[in-house]
């Protein structure tokens, strides 16, 4: 009994690892197994046996058994998991063609950084306003502290459509629209993104631009709050490791007024080209209200203070970007437009 | 404004090097622009000391020199130039020497003489001093044989200040100084002013009579006889040359050399070609004429501030000098103005006739009262030592209502409240005095005394500003504010003017953004009728160029212009839109701010992008913009959206529909019409459409409302009809829904033949209708039934079935 056992399982064995389809397998485990197979038939008969040397039989039948149904199984999945030979071949697909197209668009490079300045500042509390492109003279100027025949108006050539109509030469009349319809409610966090225009047109100046305008009114609104907003503001745009650095200026809606610049974000501050050898860069202007312009709008400058500050769109997307020359970007040349992702 | 680092140390002690100064001076708010250098001399160029001078023995025209090199060397040299004579210091290009224009210089015989080097002009170094007919004369003092650059101190720097209009006092060498002062406490030193006066009167000459104080608080005048006109020593032409200012002669070049130094703009007036004896301070006269020392005509008006003589204007007051009292080479005596002329009318007349000029910009700024006297000394003096003039005695004033130092008061307090910083009182008493401020003490609060050279500060604020800058920007701590909460995600509709930038991304579209304004021309290409609205544009009033002066009252100029670029760059295939805004006038001429209404515009030419071995080449024409359409109302949740066939003057006359949602036009879009897309040059049908983006979102439901999941089976069943033309699709979906009863839950068009097997001018439509009932399976003859119906239905529209 013990022989035909062992014959059986030399056999079943060897026919199992030459099959070579699922089919063949099938059969075999059959031929084997199945309960007419031979090994259920060897079990059957294992009554024939003396009671003394049926243990070791079973024994030996079982353990046969189990090694055929482990066999069967591994050569089942090979059989399965690939198909073999010329039927792989069939099946095959070119897997480095390129895929079916989806072409999405782009968004313009302004969009995306008025996004991302959006972003930064809603999350830090400001909410977004909007005012008029086409502005009156009182917005634009006056209530900014700018009166009629004033020097700084010179810092703005503006287009005008009549002596009192004007595109807004920045969007700080967003801060006195703003103002005028809140005062006196507590507090005023806003930015004003959106188009400006000055006549000016040339390699480094638009006749149309972008800006966003920041205004921060309240009770105790410091200067040292102004440059701890402007410092998360640069992290968050350029890098986490962003240095920024405040100049005395002069806006005449500030006071004290400042311009930020940024470690040059191509040399990291060591001087190169495009910061003209000063390891700084030039993003942006901004100050403490000046208190006439709160008064104008509403408020007492002697119970509030305020910060503002405003940024050109453009300048922060040539210098994430990488791109050289600011006509690119008003171009709507496909072929840079493809380029931001 | 330029600083010549050198001429600065004669008004202050330093000892930091120009570049230090100029990073201190931008961190306190003076920003330097960037520090330069002057033109360097070339090199082996050095200073000789002529010992000889001979006539060339072959040719009269020409001179020998024997010229001092330095160290006991002595050259001989020839010369065509007759301004030189023996013992003068003049430039000596040594062999080796490349001079700009000539190249290399080598020692040759001139006829027969050998000329080891040559004595060279201003402009022979590439220098803008001298005479070019001349050899350039230098310093008697300059030693021979050092290099030409150290004698003319071109090792110097020069700090260019981009000055905001501010900061006037700064206009002036001194005013810098006392800026130097606040931030390294060295002291400032003015220079001699006090002229030697003679014993003869000058009030006996001349009458000083304001009508105007008004605007102009202060006039003096000064007489200087005696005076030869020529050309002013070198230091004194080298300082204006590196200051920005060409020299003309020394009487000219003495007043813009005190300029320089006070920030006081000065004139010069020829006397003698003054008349009456008087000088007459007024308004322009209508149909008065003055000739500025540009040589334009001006015509006068009673806006305009002159002066005078008693024969009519000889100068626009603080603007520019008359030409008929010019300095001119036989100029004998000078009449010197030092005058306060107020800023605004100074501005106004510069901006009428266009002549901003360096005295201007300094009226319009503000001059410092204090100096107006010390300045006319200062020019008087130089005027005696430098032009030989004898300075009449006394100088004539008329300053009715003197200027007084104004006192502002400022509270420390406050100042730390302001910057978020800790700064005890003490420090910033100091600071204020580093500044030449004087401070009082009151109460709780510090009084301040502010110089008059310092026209900016009147509040408190422009004190705390004073206060930040000196103690250090950088020393102020970065915090955050703190404070209420608000709600401060982007409202709606900006949300959803986001949301419909995506998804026309989504949909393949490139963002463009193009200019508000744009040309009338491009406006017409539309072929509007005179009636349109869109004609109504606001024109700018000073624009930059034709192509720039209208504002848009529509995208499409802008997106045609863009397509057109882009076919000129070979972009063949192009999905563009733009999400801006119009600017529609309430009435023309503009009184009020216009209204401004978000619009957004597609354009599609072309083949859709990038088809490939996978997918075909789609054209990107109507039915693309349409789809893209589609998406954006289904993103936005707008599900009553009709098409409407329209004829536009810019559309093809048969591929034009109108957007229309809940019986409102929200816009249009179709093909270009051939004529236009002729105009705009383009090599292929382009589609375009605009939409009022503010409508759109108005009708949006964003937030969908679930349905329950369906819970019995569909049955679907396929229709083909061969329909007229005229029967659109959509009548025909229409007429299924309304024939199913009910019971059509979805018709899906999945096919469109038009072609040689239809008959007539129909064409063959086939549908998938999906047959559902919310509460039970449906029986296969209800489904025949509703689909019996449908049949019917399309046959009374003269649809009729194919089999």
């Amino acid at each position: 009994m013990l022989e035909k056992i062992g014959e059986l399982g030399e056999t079943a064995v060897r026919t199992i690892e030459e099959a070579t389809d699922l089919e063949t397998l099938r059969e075999l485990r059959l031929r084997y197994l199945g309960k007419k197979g031979q090994l259920t038939a060897l079990l059957r008969r294992m009554g024939e046996l003396a009671p003394d040397r049926r243990p070791a039989a079973g024994k030996r039948a079982n353990a046969l058994r189990k090694r055929l149904e482990e066999l069967l199984g591994r050569k089942e999945a090979a059989l399965q998991d690939a198909f073999a030979g010329s039927a792989r071949e069939k099946e095959r697909i070119d897997v480095t063609l390129p895929g079916a197209p989806f072409n999405l668009g782009r968004k313009h490079p302004l969009t995306l950084v008025l996004e991302e300045i959006t972003a930064i500042f809603t999350g830090l509390g400001f909410q977004v306003a909007r005012g008029p492109e086409i502005e009156s003279d009182y917005y634009n100027f006056e209530a900014l502290n700018l009166p009629p025949d004033h020097p700084a108006r010179d810092m703005h050539d503006s287009f005008y459509f009549t002596p009192q109509i004007l595109l807004r030469t920045h969007t700080s009349p967003v801060q006195v629209r703003v103002m005028e319809k809140q005062a006196p409610r507590l507090p005023v966090r806003i930015i004003a993104p959106g188009k400006v225009y000055r006549r000016d047109d040339d390699a480094t100046h638009s006749p149309m631009f972008h800006q966003v305008e920041g205004l921060a009114v309240d009770r105790g609104v410091t200067f040292a709050d102004l440059k701890g907003t402007l410092l998360v503001f640069a992290r968050e745009m350029f890098d986490q490791g962003q240095r920024i650095r405040l100049r005395p200026s002069f806006f005449p809606f500030t006071e004290p007024s400042a311009e930020v610049d940024i470690a040059c974000i191509i040399c990291g501050g060591k001087g190169c080209r495009v910061c003209g050898q000063s390891g700084w860069l030039e993003i942006l202007g901004c100050g403490m209200v000046h208190p006439r312009v709160l008064e104008i709008s509403g408020y007492d400058p002697e119970d509030v203070t305020g910060f503002a500050f405003g940024m050109g769109v453009e300048r922060i997307a040539m210098l994430k970007y990488g791109i050289d020359d600011l006509r690119l970007l008003f171009s709507n040349n496909l072929r840079f437009l493809r380029q931001f992702r | 404004m330029r600083i010549a680092y050198n001429w600065l140390k004669e008004y202050i002690e330093l000892e930091l090097p120009a570049e230090e100064l100029a990073d201190r001076l931008t961190l306190a708010g003076i920003e330097v622009e960037a520090v330069e250098r002057p033109a360097a001399a070339p090199a082996k160029v050095v200073v000789g000391e002529i010992i000889t001078l001979e006539e060339h023995p072959q040719n009269r025209r020409l001179l020998v020199a024997t010229v001092n090199a330095g160290g006991g060397a002595h050259r001989q040299v020839v010369c065509g130039a007759r301004n030189i004579a023996a013992g003068k210091k003049v430039p000596l290009a040594l062999p080796g020497a490349v001079l700009p224009g000539r190249g290399l210089l080598e020692a040759l015989e001139i006829e027969g003489v050998l000329s080891e080097g040559m004595l060279c002009s201003g402009e022979e170094l590439g220098l803008e001093i001298g005479s070019p007919e001349g050899v350039l004369l230098l310093d008697p003092a300059a030693l021979p044989g050092a290099a030409l650059g150290e004698a003319l101190e071109l090792d110097d720097r020069i700090l260019i200040l981009d000055l905001t209009p501010n900061r006037a006092d700064c206009l002036g060498l001194l005013g810098a100084a006392y800026e130097v002062a606040a931030l390294t406490g060295a002291a400032v030193k003015h220079p001699p002013a006090v002229p030697r006066e003679s014993s003869r009167d000058a009030a006996a000459l001349l009458r000083v009579n304001v009508q105007e104080p008004a605007l102009c608080s202060r006039y003096t005048a000064r007489v200087i006889e005696d005076i030869t006109v020529g050309e002013s020593p070198l230091w004194l032409q080298l300082r204006l040359l590196k200051s920005g200012m060409r020299p003309i002669n020394n009487v000219v070049d003495i007043t813009n050399y005190v300029m320089w130094e006070y920030g006081q703009p000065l004139h010069a007036f020829d006397f003698n070609l003054t008349r009456g004896g008087e000088i007459i301070v007024r308004r322009g006269r209508p149909g008065e004429v003055l000739v500025t020392l540009d040589g334009n005509e001006r015509a006068l008006a009673e806006e305009v501030l002159v002066i005078a003589d008693t024969a009519g204007a000889v100068a626009l007051g603080g603007v520019m000098g008359g030409e008929s009292t010019e300095i001119n080479p036989s100029t004998r005596a000078v009449l010197l103005e030092a005058a306060l002329f107020d800023p605004v009318s100074t501005r106004r007349t510069a901006g009428r006739y266009n002549i901003p000029s360096e005295a201007s910009k300094r009226f319009e700024r503000g001059v410092n009262p204090d100096w107006v006297a010390e300045a006319s000394g200062r020019a008087a003096l130089l005027f005696s030592e430098l032009a030989g003039g004898k300075v009449l005695r006394g100088l004539l004033d008329s300053n009715p209502a003197p200027s007084r130092p104004r006192r502002v008061s400022v509270r420390p307090h406050r100042i730390n409240e302001v910057l978020g910083v800790e700064i005890p009182r003490d420090e910033v008493r100091t600071i204020l005095k580093r500044l030449g401020f004087s401070t009082g003490e009151e109460g709780r609060r510090l009084a301040v005394t502010i110089p008059l050279r310092r026209n900016d500060i009147s509040l408190e604020e422009d004190l705390i500003e004073e206060v930040a800058r000196l103690y250090g920007y950088d020393k102020i701590p970065a915090t955050l504010p703190r404070g209420e909460l608000l709600e401060s995600r982007e409202e709606l509709p900006e949300r959803l003017q986001g949301l419909s930038r995506e998804t026309l991304i989504a949909c393949g579209f490139n963002e463009i953004i193009t200019y508000s304004f744009i040309s009338p021309r491009a406006l017409r290409t539309l072929q509007l009728p005179e009636e349109d609205r869109r004609l109504q544009a606001i024109s700018l009033h000073n624009r930059l160029s034709e192509e720039q002066s209208i504002m848009r009252t529509t995208l499409l100029p802008g997106l045609l212009k863009t397509m057109q670029d882009n076919f000129y760059h070979r972009e063949m295939d192009q999905l563009l839109f733009e999400i801006g805004a119009v600017y529609l006038p309430r009435r023309l001429p503009l009184a009020e701010l216009p209204r401004e209404k978000v619009r957004l515009s597609l354009g599609a030419t072309g083949q859709l992008p990038s088809p490939n071995w996978h997918t075909a080449s789609q054209p990107a024409g109507f039915f693309v913009v349409k789809g893209a359409v589609e998406a954006l109302l289904r993103r936005l949740g707008i599900a009553e959206a009709e098409y409407v066939p329209v004829e536009r003057p810019f559309l093809h006359p048969a591929r034009g529909a109108a957007v229309v949602i809940a019986g409102e036009e929200a816009g249009f879009l179709g093909e270009l019409r051939p004529q236009v897309a002729e105009i705009w040059d383009y090599p292929q049908p382009a589609a375009v459409a605009e939409l009022d983006l503010e409508l759109l979102l108005e009708k949006a439901r964003p937030v969908p409302h679930v349905a329950p999941l369906p819970r019995f089976p569909a049955g679907l069943r396929d229709i083909a009809v061969v329909a007229p033309r005229s029967l659109s699709a959509a009548e025909a979906q229409r007429s299924i829904y309304e024939a199913g009863g009910g019971l059509v839950e979805k018709v899906l068009l999945f096919d469109l033949y038009e072609g040689a097997q239809i008959p007539g001018d129909g064409r063959s439509l086939a549908f998938t209708v999906t047959y559902r009932h919310p509460d039970r399976t449906l029986t296969e003859s209800e489904i025949s039934a509703a689909h019996s119906r449908i049949e019917e239905a399309l046959a009374k529209l003269g649809a009729v079935l194919r089999r």
